[in-house]
């Protein structure tokens, strides 16, 4: 287990040097001073222009360049946005949790949905449901996010009034900033009105999450159906069968646990088409998170809020890439390797 | 009385093209405490006569029968549920590459500790989980496994697959079943593991008077356990008898070069000489010869063969062929008939 934690971190530092690199050529490639794409200041005097090149060693080989850049970012000084003036890191400190709470709620609701649709779908292989679950499945994957998020806010929003269309939470509330995850913070604070707040912020937060969530859920459920199927398929459930096992027991004890093996590492992979979905769903419901923030950058030209941005968002589904192999690895004893030895 | 009588079990598998008889009218049947091997050709519908027997098959396959008696009662009177929920009381399977058999992600405790059925256990619910371990130690003493805490809190994957096979064989007498179906229980393992398998499946049947049902594509390596062999060829009946019968005295020109190609049989042969085989190989499921299937590569092959034959006893010596191998008989039967038909 220790070798495989450490593989994983080895894996994530060089995966993020790697994206370092490609954020400090950005500043070359992008229009500009590089000097002043780096930190963002586009109003400094000659004087903190020498100080800036100083700083981040301008005058020196590249590779030194590219060592003054890597020890910026380490400390945590991602420059100043170019249209606000404003540290990035602070920007994103405040904006990043909002998105990973957005992302994290689509994620789960995801597969609350996704992944029992589709072992329904395996269960009842080449029957009525199945066909119906996997119709909907192809409609739903089909359906352009901007569209189904506009839909929905024009029916459940403006038709039929249940949700709030916009915002985080409504400006009635006045949540004190701690963790920026919302959910988190209302339970920390110590309102009187701390429950309408949770709430509130809940019905905030169902109708993006729901729009988020369709396109991977359907996703999940082919998924899940294949590996089910394949599962169903194996000879160890025959033997099980064989057992004298239900198929209630042969379904909740085996075939669930195995099929889930093969789904999670998906999960992985799906959560970064998920957050590229998420950025475009955040600029329709106007949360306040990286994603429209990241956007709005781009629309102003924002270099340096572009190249904090990458940075940050990429190590974000990184995180979660190895998150997931570690649930992975909690489920399946193949890929811990041999502890025991036989 | 019979522990388990089949008579003319046919499986048939629904494809787009047709249906294809996958295994025609078999018959099979086993007395208590005997060891039958079930003998043919890899592809030749052994394992799904097995799998039909018990019950474990896919939808897409249909299976067919004239009687399927299981100590004296009509299983096809009953529902699918009763008659799975009898079989599986009582009968129990082991399968190939036990490996993939056992659950990978759950521990063989775990796995065999869930075929012991609670009626088995005494007591309370909270005295049940301490009896349950205990009984999965017995088992695993029982198939020859010593060091039982290492086994329990193993995965599959860690153990050989012999140890898997022992496994398998407790998970089956978890059940204390009357017939175990053994489907090539050694296939794809060493000669010594090969030996202790065997030995330990003819231990339970001599102690727990257990039936066994031996299927295998090698004649030659069962010969020395079995009371009874039943041979098949392309899911065709061919041959029933004991196994001394069916060993050196075969009738089928089937089994009759199944026992050519073995080398114990041909000891005589001379050195680096080649051994009886037939030609050709077993004809695929979508192109069944019609009649008797053997027909294209048989050598004593008429014009008759195109029609299936009928099985013919021979003092409890059963055998599908339309011209069998009569060694005694031979001069006997043509003398008794021709008179009848001269006078005719």
């Amino acid at each position: 287990m220790l070798t495989f934690t450490l593989r994983r971190i080895s894996l994530f530092i060089f995966t993020m040097l790697v994206l370092t690199l490609l954020s400090f050529s950005l500043s070359f490639l992008f229009p500009g001073d590089t000097v002043i794409n780096h930190s963002g200041q586009i109003n400094a005097t000659v004087s903190e222009l020498a100080q800036l090149n100083q700083a981040y060693q301008m005058d020196k080989s590249i590779v030194n360049q590219y060592g003054a850049y890597l020890t910026h970012i380490l400390n945590g000084d991602f420059g100043q946005s170019m249209a606000s003036q404003s540290p990035i890191s602070k920007e994103i400190i405040e904006l990043l949790p909002a998105t990973i709470e957005l992302s994290l709620v689509a994620l789960l609701i995801a597969m609350i949905v996704g992944i029992p649709l589709g072992f329904i779908a395996a269960i009842k292989h080449n029957k009525t449901s199945d066909h119906v679950i996997l119709s909907l499945a192809m409609l739903g994957y089909s359906i352009p996010v901007f569209w189904l998020g506009l839909l929905a806010i024009l029916v459940f929003s403006i038709g039929l009034g249940w949700l709030p269309s916009a915002g985080k939470i409504s400006l009635l509330f006045e949540i004190e900033f701690v963790t920026g995850i919302q959910f988190i913070d209302i339970l920390l604070s110590d309102s009187p009105y701390k429950w309408q707040a949770f709430s509130n912020a809940s019905a905030h937060i169902i109708l993006p999450a729901c729009v988020i969530a369709l396109a991977p859920a359907t996703i999940f459920i082919r998924l899940s159906r294949a590996a089910m199927i394949e599962v169903l398929a194996a000879s160890y459930i025959r033997a099980a069968r064989a057992k004298g096992l239900s198929f209630q027991q042969i379904i909740f004890r085996h075939a669930i646990r195995n099929a889930l093996i093969k789904i999670i590492r998906h999960v992985g992979l799906q959560f970064a088409n998920l957050v590229t979905i998420a950025m475009v769903t955040e600029v329709i419901f106007s949360w306040p998170g990286i994603g429209r923030w990241l956007i709005e950058s781009i629309y102003q030209r924002d270099y340096t809020a572009i190249q904090g941005g990458l940075l940050v968002l990429s190590c974000f589904i990184f995180i979660i890439h190895i998150l997931t192999d570690f649930i992975y690895a909690a489920l399946n004893p193949l890929a811990r390797g041999n502890k025991y030895g036989s | 009385m019979n522990l388990l009588d089949i008579r003319n079990l046919s499986i048939e598998l629904d494809t787009p093209n047709g249906k294809i008889l996958a295994v025609d009218r078999v018959s099979l049947s086993m007395k208590e405490g005997e060891i039958r091997g079930l003998v043919g050709e890899s592809g030749s519908g052994k394992s799904l006569l097995a799998q039909a027997i018990i019950g474990v098959l896919d939808d897409k396959w249909r299976v067919h029968a004239d009687r399927f008696h299981w100590r004296g009662i009509d299983l096809l009177r009953l529902t699918i549920d009763e008659r799975r929920t009898l079989l599986c009381r009582d009968i129990a399977m082991i399968f190939q590459e036990p490996m993939s058999c056992l659950d990978p992600t759950t521990l063989i405790g775990a796995q065999l500790s869930e075929a012991i059925d609670t009626s088995q256990l005494s007591g309370y619910f909270w005295q049940r989980n301490k009896q349950r371990k205990e009984a999965v130690i017995k088992l695993l003493h029982k198939v020859g496994i010593k060091k039982h805490s290492q086994c329990i809190s193993s995965y599959p994957h860690q153990l050989t697959e012999a140890i898997c096979q022992r496994v398998m064989i407790a998970i089956a007498l978890a059940g204390r079943p009357l017939l175990l179906i053994a489907d090539e229980p050694t296939a794809a393992m060493e000669s010594t593991n090969q030996g202790q398998i065997f030995r330990l499946l003819a231990n339970l049947n001599q102690l727990k008077n257990m039936a066994i049902l031996l299927i295998s594509h090698d004649l030659e390596k069962i010969t020395h356990w079995t009371n009874t062999i039943t041979v098949m060829y392309s899911g065709q009946f061919v041959e029933a008898g004991t196994t001394e019968q069916i060993f050196n005295q075969p009738m089928h020109p089937y089994t009759r070069a199944l026992v050519d190609s073995s080398t114990k049989a041909n000891l005589q042969l001379p050195a680096k000489s080649r051994l009886m085989t037939l030609p050709g190989s077993i004809p695929i499921l979508q192109h069944l010869p019609i009649g008797c299937r053997l027909g294209p590569r048989c050598p004593r092959a008429q014009q008759t063969c195109v029609s299936a034959p009928k099985v013919s006893n021979f003092h409890g010596h059963k055998v599908s062929c339309h011209f069998p191998i009569l060694r005694e008989t031979v001069k006997k039967e043509p003398v008794k008939h021709k008179p009848v038909k001269g006078t005719d």
